[in-house]
Order: structure tokens, then C-alpha cells, then sequence
């Protein structure tokens, strides 16, 4: 077994050494995972997968420490790591086009811990979240839940400003009717009785 | 459609306005058109509605404690899904920092500590995948899965343990009892010369790792016995507080040789690696980040010279 270990890092590099920098980021890792669950949980609308998502963006952001710069925003930086990561997902399983239909699928078998569900408000608004499209769902995500501006929003998914506002609209607004019109599992369960 | 576009143009104002992402101006214009219209103001509280809805929504999911295998991951550690159940990945923390954490030599980088030391560490884990430590069953259960003699399996395993245990305790001595209280030859003009004295009762002549570009300077030796044999235990302080002092343990071996391995006991931090028939271990209070760094200065010294 080889076992030689080459030359250490040179001694007059420890005072230029990032452990200090590397010890705030692992504790902003840390402490930044709530909220990317909660990020991830509205991508993916499962509990599951919503962590199977936060541990490869926890991966992906070690690997890529260095390419984080020191003094913007870490959870912003963190969320377009989990979001980038879903939609590589999202392609690779090709599964953009029914990501709606298996949700469909999902609150359909399911349907009596749905009902019990149904009977909580914010399990309601839950639901008719989930039946946003994607973009629009992680919009809302970003901004309205997770508190970050247009500006940041934009950056994190990689597209302008306008286009973010123009999502957000459309998420609030459908979400607003869904809720109006009682959607989420209510709305659902009508729709289902009724064929 | 023209009535469309509009009312779409208007929502993003409204909530715009509500997300305070809107300028003096265009809030104020939107703050005149509201006043002075009422379908303005119910669609305007609608929207802000939905939203406190959607934030309250998720609200929960932030006091959900976090699962241990997403804290693991955060540290770059590698719970090992495969030798671990379901119930081991549930229990407490501190339980799971017991685990042995299989760590590798990560690949030679231009700026190796540039990184955070997990990464590399769980990155060269992935590379070799072998387990091997302290916490019982888990380690008895690697090893046996690994090497064909249980029996002896478990035996080394059980000899590892008391001499890890061994390095740990002596370096909790030292650093409670005080400065170079228990150095046995202390350093003194010549650091060579205690080394020397210390080497004499060592069946293998020992070398001194110079430490200095650490900020480490070697403060003495002591002889110590770990698990029945006598071993050497190297002293170092610093007035450096991010790394404190550190001892090397070094003694004879007749196991196989072993990738520098991290452990943690008795609240110690502890990075032990076998080669050519020499155990050592470096043990300190310190990040395993400076851990990692010094083991890999101490060994390309001792393997160099």
C-alpha cells in the first residue's frame, strides 16, 4: 500500500488558510437547512424527496465552497443549488411534462388522509400550492415564503426580474382563486365526485 | 384581452407593492389607485391574504427538527446508509458523533485547505470505502463484512479501541494537569535530545515531526504504555487558541497498515493511522481541519526523512 503522503500545505499559508471562512460555512450550511427544506418541500411536495434534495444540494455546495463569495447571500446561493438541482432532476427523469399528473396521482390515492387533511386550513393552501406549476411554485417559494427580493429571487432561478414578477403574479393570483373558489382537496374532491 | 393584460399588469403591481419591491413613484401611483377605487383595495387584500396564507402554510416545516442524515451531510460527513439501519440514523446526535466516520486521504489539490476539511475528508471516503473504529457494532459489523477472520477481525478491532482510548486519556491528562506537568523529558535547548531519551526505552528509533510551521512547538515527550506496549507520546503547544495543544502518539504495530482514520472520545478529536509497522495517532481539542492538515505534515515527514 502506497502510503506516501505528499508535502503538507506550505507553513507560511496558515494565516492565508480559509478554515475561519470555512467554519462559518459549515455553521450557515447548518444553519440554513430549515429553510431549504422548506424550499425543497415546495418543489417537490414530498417530505422525502424534499431532504433526498437538500443533502445533494448540501454535497454540491461542499464541493463548491470555493466558488461562493464571501459576502453575498449564503441562503440565497443554497437555493439556487437546490433549485438547480431539482430541475436537473426534473429533466433527467423527464418528468417536468407530468410532475402535475403525478401529483394528480398522489392526492388521488390518498385520498383519505387528504380528507383528514383537508379539514386544516393550511393543509388546504399546501395543496393548492402544489397544484401551481413548477416555476411558478418555486417563485412563490422564494419570495413570498422564503422573504427573498425580486433581485435575489431572479438571480436564484436565473432569469430577469420582470419574469419573476410575472410568475409571482400568476402563482398568487391562482392561488387566491384556488382558495376562493375552496380548491385544494376540496375543490379536487368535488371535481371528482362530480365525475 | 386587452381587460386581461390589464388586470394581470395590475396584480403584478399589487403585489409588487405589497413585496415592497416598488419605487416612491409607482407606489404612490399605486397607492392612489387603491384609495380611490374599491375593487382596487378588496383585490389588493385578497392577494395579501393568500400570501400570509402561503407563508403561514410552511411556517411549521421550520421548527421540524432536522434530520440527522441532512446535519451529516451539512458537516460533509458520510453516514454510510449501507451498515447503517433506519433506526441508527434516528437516534440522538451525540450518538451518531460516536460513530466511526470512515475518512480518507483526500487527492493532492493545488490549495488542499482552501476546502473545507469534510469535503476532502468525505471525498476521499468515497474513494476507498473502508470502515473501521470504535463505536461497537457498528465496527464489529464492518470489519466482519470486510476481512475474512472474524475472530481476528474482532480482536484487532478490540485492541484499536483500547489503544485509541489510550492515546485519548493520556492527552486528557496532560491538558488537565497543566503545562508540561507531565512531560517526562521535557524539550529543552535541543528538542533532539528529548526525543532521543524517549527513543531508548522504543524498540524503534522515533523521529521528531517538526511542527513549527503549525505555530506547534515541541514542548517534550512522555512514555507512555497504550494497550501493553510502550509508545511515545510527543508534546506540542502553541499559543495559537484555534489549535491548542496536540500530542502524537506513536508506538509499534504489528497490524496491517490503515488510512489515516478520524475518530472522536472522551471529547477529544483524534486522527490515528498505521504504517510500516508504527501506529500513530494525533490528538488535540483542535478542528479536525487543522488535524487533518498536521497528520498529513507529520506523515510526509516521518515517510519522507
Amino acid at each position: 500500500m502506497s502510503f506516501r503522503w505528499k508535502q503538507a500545505e506550505p507553513v507560511s499559508r496558515q494565516a492565508e488558510r480559509k478554515t475561519p471562512a470555512s467554519s462559518r460555512f459549515g455553521d450557515q450550511l447548518i444553519a440554513v437547512l430549515p429553510r431549504l427544506r422548506r424550499f425543497a418541500r415546495g418543489l417537490t411536495r414530498s417530505v422525502t424527496e424534499a431532504d433526498d434534495l437538500v443533502q445533494a444540494a448540501c454535497e454540491r455546495a461542499l464541493m463548491r465552497e470555493h466558488q461562493f463569495q464571501e459576502g453575498t447571500r449564503f441562503d440565497s446561493w443554497m437555493f439556487r443549488i437546490v433549485q438547480t438541482i431539482w430541475i436537473d432532476q426534473l429533466r433527467a427523469r423527464s418528468v417536468r411534462k407530468e410532475d402535475d399528473e403525478v401529483a394528480e396521482e398522489r392526492l388521488g390515492t390518498d385520498a383519505p388522509v387528504r380528507r383528514v387533511e383537508a379539514r386544516i386550513a393550511l393543509a388546504e393552501v399546501r395543496e393548492a400550492i402544489d397544484l401551481l406549476p413548477t416555476d411558478q411554485r418555486a417563485t412563490l417559494m422564494l419570495v413570498t415564503v422564503e422573504g427573498l427580493s425580486y433581485k435575489e429571487a431572479a438571480e436564484v432561478a436565473g432569469v430577469p426580474v420582470g419574469t419573476i414578477m410575472s410568475r409571482l403574479a400568476r402563482a398568487r393570483v391562482a392561488l387566491q382563486q384556488q382558495l376562493d373558489a375552496g380548491g385544494g382537496i376540496r375543490g379536487r374532491t368535488k371535481n371528482a365526485e362530480a365525475q | 384581452m386587452q381587460k386581461r393584460s390589464d388586470e394581470a399588469h395590475s396584480d403584478e403591481a399589487l403585489i409588487a407593492y405589497l413585496d415592497d419591491e416598488l419605487d416612491p413613484v409607482e407606489r404612490q401611483h399605486v397607492e392612489a389607485w387603491v384609495s380611490a377605487d374599491p375593487a382596487g383595495r378588496e383585490r389588493l387584500a385578497a392577494l395579501a391574504q393568500s400570501g400570509d396564507l402561503a407563508r403561514h402554510a410552511y411556517a411549521d416545516i421550520i421548527n421540524e427538527p432536522v434530520p440527522e442524515r441532512l446535519l451529516a451531510a451539512a458537516r460533509g460527513e458520510t453516514l454510510d446508509g449501507e451498515t447503517l439501519d433506519g433506526e441508527t440514523l434516528g437516534s440522538d446526535r451525540a450518538s451518531q458523533e460516536a460513530q466511526i466516520l470512515m475518512l480518507k486521504r483526500p487527492e493532492r489539490t493545488a490549495a488542499p485547505m482552501q476546502r473545507r476539511w469534510y469535503y476532502g475528508l468525505a471525498a476521499a471516503a468515497g474513494l476507498f470505502g473502508i470502515a473501521f473504529g470504535g463505536a461497537g457494532s457498528y465496527l464489529g459489523l464492518t470489519l466482519f463484512n470486510t476481512a475474512g477472520s472474524a475472530g481476528r477481525q474482532a480482536m484487532a478491532s478490540e485492541a484499536n479501541n483500547i489503544w485509541l482510548d489510550n492515546a485519548a486519556g493520556y492527552y486528557k491528562l496532560l491538558a488537565n494537569a497543566g503545562d508540561n506537568k507531565l512531560i517526562d523529558v521535557p524539550a529543552t535547548n535541543d528538542p533532539r535530545e528529548a526525543l532521543q531519551k524517549i527513543s531508548q526505552s522504543l524498540p524503534q528509533q522515533m523521529r521528531l515531526p517538526d511542527l513549527k510551521p503549525w505555530g506547534l512547538t515541541f514542548r517534550g515527550a512522555r512514555l507512555i504504555v497504550v494497550d501493553g506496549r510502550p509508545a511515545a507520546q510527543l508534546v506540542y503547544g502553541t499559543d495559537n487558541k484555534a489549535i491548542g495543544s496536540l500530542s502524537l502518539v506513536i508506538s509499534g504495530s504489528k497490524q496491517a497498515d490503515m488510512q489515516p482514520t478520524f475518530d472522536r472520545r472522551q471529547d477529544v478529536n483524534m486522527l490515528y493511522w498505521r504504517h510500516q509497522g508504527r501506529a500513530y495517532a494525533l490528538v488535540g481539542q483542535t478542528d479536525i481541519g487543522y488535524l487533518w492538515g498536521i497528520a498529513n505534515d507529520v506523515a510526509w515527514q516521518l515517510d519522507a526523512i
